[in-house]
């Protein structure tokens, strides 16, 4: 094994692990203030990717674009802006710009929906309550996927233009991938300074740590929640849409395995930490990575699952979750 | 509350005011009639047991259209209507899962009028649900699954119309050492019954012929990220990848690697071989990709372009599989059996014992001419078609390159 493959896994996993944070830190913000899973996460990662194709189609593509105007003709300057997006970098900056805000904020109001249907009822509910309807709210949102889109795989129009960027030690990086890695780093950086630095956030962190208190020195507590469930379902967009653009395909079923590792790198990382989802979405990704390389394919889940159970028997609390567990 | 449930209420009456209105428009014109004719018609089912909303979904619904022309092709004929027969199927989605397969295959055999089952498509769900079938002397003709363990079981009840991939493998692994010249080959299967035979069966031939596989690697069929084993494989530069599996998550493979740079083809068999595995790349990047397939290209086919043009009629926005044709025909073998034991037996006796183990001897006497070729088994089972094409991707299109019998 050369060390130039060990780099390029390396950035194999980063980019992996990338989508993995993004979608881990829907999973910890709503654990971290509610204690509860949100298994409909995954399938926040689904919609976006789905959103996300529906806007590329509608902006990008021919006969999309044909089949619109011609029913709805005040669409018509689709055609024309078609050119601008896909003719100039500039454009397709500008394009990619709507395709994440559309997809973020129609995934987010999704997610600030779903919070109020399925999960307020239930907030003073047991435990498991919440915990099956969001079980049942994941397999909602599939199958509506399924009756409602397509039970087939849809290709992800190839509009972002896959190149080789620059290479690292004889390892290449692609245009994707550094995308993929930089606009990760970024997202996470934004919402690290969100959640420490501003008045939302710290009202979040107030709640995180004891909500009736919170309520009591007159926070807003279903709006801190609400926040939640918008920046999560919209993060796990971001990373919905890369992963139909790295990978090339979505599916309605596209949610569960991702959303499952994600879950797992919340838990590595201590749950309800938002610092420590990063941490662990990058650390999966890159022990996955290094684990289908160098020892085989089939054996990446089970050295990803094994480092887990080995961190959680060390630290039960995870990477960086606090060893204090009990609440009072 | 009580706002609450007055709309409550509003809204249940505008539903049922909705649906009352909906069924009043379908009840009114005279379709509800032609169940009246002059004799009695017996319902003959027939079940489809095929992936229809999860897995190889493409595939699954193309075997549907092909049992559904089949069907619509015998209502129509004088034979059917002499023997008072009418042919219905029931779907039957086994998602491509084996679990599923089972619980399918236990519907089925709870149905009693149900004489016979076309599946299913994986082999992986055809193995299990054969058992089941034989347990209930169920007749089972699959269309393609192309393990040889199906028929190796020693089941009386179970058929396929499709060639096996001891016959594939081999076939595909001259097309590429013979043909288009490849040494160094990595060989990826998907872990399934399906995707490891047939790669298994590759790579034995290839090496045999003086080829070099370079490694071999499992991975899982609901995989879609391969980056990390694309890095391992353009490490060691083979001039091709051979992937045993179906083609949505091996469209993913063969995309990944082309982005990462790699430039050989990714070849598969019939599982790949299909409209879908061009779709899911984007396209571009499939060109050059090798695949083999059952039987002969419908080009060259007499009974082809008949089942084309009728397939066009009745799915203008569909396009025609490699395995919709063997829908057609597996089914048709089914249908022709119906027709010996109801004129020998009489219909009633159709799902009787008798009548089942009469169907299983029908089908095993087969000599039919169908459109995917001649149509007959030999002991095990299998078809005696065994021909086996191989296609590439020019122009965005499987075009055959290997036609057996013309080189």
């Amino acid at each position: 094994m050369s060390f130039s493959v060990i780099i390029q896994q390396l950035i194999n996993g980063v980019t992996l692990g990338g989508m993995y944070a993004l979608i881990a830190l829907g999973y910890t913000l709503v654990y971290g203030i509610l204690l509860m899973i949100n298994f409909a996460h995954s399938e926040m990662f689904m919609t976006g990717a789905y959103v996300g194709l529906g806007v590329l189609l509608l902006l990008t593509d021919k006969g999309v674009i044909a089949k619109v105007s011609k029913a709805m003709p005040f669409l018509s300057f689709l055609e024309a802006s078609r050119t601008f997006f896909t003719s100039s970098a500039f454009g397709l900056i500008v394009l990619f710009l709507i395709v994440f805000l559309v997809a973020m904020t129609a995934t987010g109001l999704l997610g600030m929906f779903i919070e109020r249907v399925a999960y307020r009822p239930l907030r003073n509910a047991p435990r498991l309550a919440p915990l099956i309807s969001a079980i049942g709210v994941s397999i909602f949102l599939q199958n509506a996927a399924l009756l409602w889109i397509d039970s087939r795989a849809i290709p992800y129009p190839a509009v972002f233009p896959i190149k080789k960027l620059f290479s690292i030690g004889g390892a290449n990086v692609n245009s994707l991938q550094a995308l993929i890695i930089s606009t990760s780093i970024i997202l996470l950086l934004i919402l690290d300074t969100f959640v420490s630095r501003t008045k939302v956030g710290k009202a979040m962190r107030a709640t995180s740590q004891d909500s009736e208190a919170a309520g009591l020195m007159g926070i807003d507590i279903n709006y801190v929640i609400a926040i939640a469930f918008f920046i999560g379902p919209a993060f796990g967009a971001v990373a919905g849409i890369f992963s139909g653009m790295y990978y090339g395909t979505v599916i309605f079923s596209m949610g569960f395995i991702p959303g499952m590792k994600a879950f797992t790198a919340a838990v590595l990382g201590g749950i309800g930490n938002l610092r420590g989802a990063m941490l662990g979405g990058f650390l999966l990704g890159i022990v996955e990575s290094l684990g289908a390389g160098f020892l085989s394919t089939g054996y990446k889940d089970v050295i990803a699952f094994g480092i887990l159970i080995l961190v959680l028997i060390f630290r039960p609390g995870g990477l960086l979750g606090e060893s204090v567990v009990e609440k009072v | 509350m009580k706002v609450r449930n007055k709309l409550l209420l509003v809204v249940l009456a505008a539903l049922l005011a909705v649906s009352v209105v909906a069924t009043g428009c379908k009840a009114k014109p005279g379709n509800g009639g032609e169940e009246i004719t002059a004799t009695e018609t017996t319902v003959v089912r027939i079940g489809v047991g095929a992936p229809l909303t999860q897995g190889a979904v493409a595939i699954g619904q193309g075997l549907k259209r092909g049992a559904q022309l089949a069907v619509e092709d015998e209502n129509a004929s004088s034979q059917a209507e002499k023997l008072g027969i009418k042919f219905e199927l029931v779907d039957g989605d086994d998602q491509g899962d084996p679990q599923t397969g089972t619980n399918v295959a236990n519907m089925f055999a709870s149905d009693t009028s149900l004489v016979g089952v076309m599946g299913h498509f994986n082999s992986g769900v055809s193995i299990p649900a054969s058992k089941v079938y034989n347990e209930n002397n169920i007749l089972m003709i699959s269309p393609g699954s192309t393990n040889p363990e199906l028929t190796k079981q020693g089941l009386k009840n179970v058929f396929r119309v499709c060639a096996t991939d001891d016959v594939q493998g081999p076939a595909g692994a001259e097309s590429a050492f013979n043909k288009f010249g490849y040494k160094k080959a990595v060989v990826v299967d998907d872990s399934t019954p399906y995707g490891e035979g047939l790669a298994a069966e590759f790579a034995k031939k290839f090496e045999e012929l003086g080829g070099q596989i370079l490694f071999k690697e499992k991975t899982s069929d609901k995989d879609t990220d391969f980056n990390a084993l694309v890095t391992k494989i353009t490490s060691q530069k083979p001039d091709m990848i051979f992937y045993g599996g179906m083609y949505n998550a091996g469209a993913l493979l063969a995309k990944q690697a082309t982005d990462a740079g790699f430039t050989g083809p990714t070849m598969g068999g019939d599982g790949i071989s299909y409209t879908d595995w061009i779709t899911l790349q984007g396209g571009k990047t499939a060109e050059g990709d090798l695949s083999t397939s059952v039987g002969l290209p419908v080009s060259e086919l007499p009974k082809a372009a008949e089942f084309q043009s009728k397939y066009a009629e009745k799915f203008p926005s569909e396009e025609i599989g490699n395995f919709d044709a063997y829908g057609y025909d597996a089914t048709y073998v089914i249908i022709n059996a119906v027709y010996k034991v109801a004129e020998d037996l009489g219909v009633k006796e159709l799902t009787s014992p008798a009548g089942r183990d009469a169907l299983i001897e029908a089908v095993k006497a087969t000599d039919l001419s169908g459109v995917t070729g001649k149509l007959g088994f030999d002991e095990k089972g299998d078809t005696s078609n065994q021909a086996i094409t191989t296609y590439q991707v020019e122009n965005g299109e499987w075009v055959p390159k290997v036609i057996p019998g013309k080189d």
